[in-house]
């Protein structure tokens, strides 16, 4: 068989045992696939999205009751990326429970923390683009907590809502970010880490003489498997988008009108249970920036990965990176949840 | 100089033209982020005739958001945005809850749960000669 384009672009062979789905996950190749579908779901979108105040709100709800197939769209892209967000976190817990992240590729782990945050901001701006009573208070939360943060407060505020209330040019803003400033970013990204997953020598492994399973696959074989990983994931999204369609709600009336539903998009519940602590900047900003500082410290500042120990789950040596990283895992969990338990 | 200081030279110049391009162009491009295109909100509203508001009756104007006060001393009124995060309040049973993060606020505007810290601001309410409710949100 000739090699094609897709052949390529991976390396001829790689071995066996660390192209198991059991110990990569898949993760990263569904990322790349979930990626793609937002970026054709996304670009069919923008043939109706209007992004005005007087429009948004309006024009989603032609592209999910009028347009032929535009309600199956709009499902794809919204749970397109929420899974990208559960794929990305499991990629991230895959690399830290298998120490991947040793020198060198330290700054690839660097990359993909950064992707990381790039999805979620990707994922609020789209979030926000409804521009309808379900997403209002978080708009008006998200924006003044940055508000909050001493001395550049102000200007970050101007500089995301272009106003001294969230209106027609904070739509405009937020819209542009996401479909073009941080849509172009994430694919810069995207490329440069897959780029380094090549240069530094594909998936951690052990050096030769320590490996126990000599075994390579093909790059037919990985392309295979690749392919079958594509069609689990584009079948879990046709179903969840048949079943589940992406939330929606009646168009804003007024930034300050009163509005029903007051609860954060899913993957900042946890920020809404700690603000209910008491100082937005602390509980809104310090902490999640702590969080995310503590993550991309991992491979800087704990003990190292074994050479002899990559390539398979749970080394023994940077047991303490993975105890932190469950940490985190578990904190953001039962915070989710307290969130969603309504307050007595 | 000898050969190698002048490359040393020249590396160091280019390095800090880059750096200091890139600082510019950073900040130009914060500048060119805050300007305004929205006008500031409105800091006066006009509420109509006083005759609207008998004594004795607390009316929610959901524009400012604020609620309107009539008691025997006069007008006042309390801004209705959350001190926390700036979410609208709702009535509540007792005064006014906030469905963000749960703060809730008294009667007159005192926090009695958190996280909220400060207590709710009052706004200033004055009649102009046809005896129309005018609110300010300002001074
Ligand atoms: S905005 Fe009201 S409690 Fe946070």
């Amino acid at each position: 068989m000739r090699p094609n384009f897709f052949h390529h672009i991976h390396p001829p062979t790689i071995p066996a045992a660390q192209a198991r789905w059991r110990y990569t996950l898949g993760a990263g190749g569904t990322a790349v696939f979930l990626t793609l579908v937002l970026v054709a779901t996304g670009a069919l979108e923008m043939f109706y999205y209007i992004p005005t105040p007087a429009e948004a709100a309006l024009s989603i709800q032609t592209l999910s009751y009028a347009v032929p197939f535009g309600g199956l769209l709009r499902n794809l892209h919204f749970w397109a990326a929420q899974l990208l967000l559960v794929v990305s976190a499991a990629h991230l817990v895959r690399i830290v429970f298998t120490g991947a992240y040793a020198p060198p590729r330290r700054f690839n782990y660097l990359l993909g923390l950064a992707l990381f945050v790039l999805a979620i901001l990707l994922d609020f701006t789209g979030y926000v683009l409804r521009w309808d009573v379900g997403i209002q208070w978080a708009l008006v939360v998200g924006t003044n907590l940055l508000k909050s943060i001493p001395g550049v407060g102000n200007a970050l505020y101007a500089a995301a809502v272009g106003g001294s209330q969230p209106g027609p040019a904070t739509l405009i803003r937020f819209y542009s970010w996401h479909v073009f400033g941080l849509a172009l970013l994430a694919a810069i990204v995207t490329v440069w880490h897959a780029f380094r997953v090549r240069r530094d020598g594909g998936a951690a492994v052990p050096t030769p003489d320590l490996r126990t399973d000599p075994g390579r696959i093909s790059r037919f074989e990985l392309v295979r498997r690749e392919a079958l990983a594509m069609v689990f994931t584009g079948a879990a999204l046709l179903l969840l988008s048949a079943f589940f369609p992406a939330p929606i709600a009646p168009a804003m009336t007024g930034i300050t009108a009163l509005s029903g539903d007051a609860r954060a998009p899913w993957f900042f519940l946890w920020v809404q249970q700690m603000l209910e602590w008491g100082d937005p900047f602390v509980w809104g900003v310090l902490v999640p920036l702590l969080v995310l500082i503590v993550l991309a410290l991992i491979p800087y500042v704990f003990p190292q990965p074994a050479r002899h120990e990559l390539g398979r789950w749970f080394p023994r040596s940077n047991r303490l990176a993975q105890a932190a990283l469950a940490v985190i895992a578990l904190v953001f969990l039962l915070f989710t949840l307290l969130a969603l338990i309504p307050a007595a | 100089m000898t050969e190698l200081s002048r490359r040393d030279f020249l590396k160091l110049a280019s390095q800090g033209l880059l750096a200091v391009s890139g600082l510019l162009g950073l900040g130009m491009i914060a500048r060119f982020l805050g300007y305004q295109t929205d006008p500031p909100p409105p800091t006066e509203f006009d509420l109509g005739p006083a005759a609207g508001y008998p004594v004795g009756t607390r009316t929610p104007v959901p524009q400012v958001p604020a609620l309107l006060i009539h008691t025997e001393a006069g007008f006042s009124a309390l801004s209705l945005a959350c001190t926390h995060l700036g979410c609208t309040l709702e009535p509540a049973a007792d005064g006014f809850a906030c469905p963000c993060h749960g703060s809730r606020f008294d009667a007159d505007g005192k926090v009695t749960h958190g996280p909220a810290a400060k207590a709710l601001i009052p706004l200033r309410v004055e009649q102009d000669d046809q005896g129309r409710v005018i609110l300010y949100t300002e001074g």
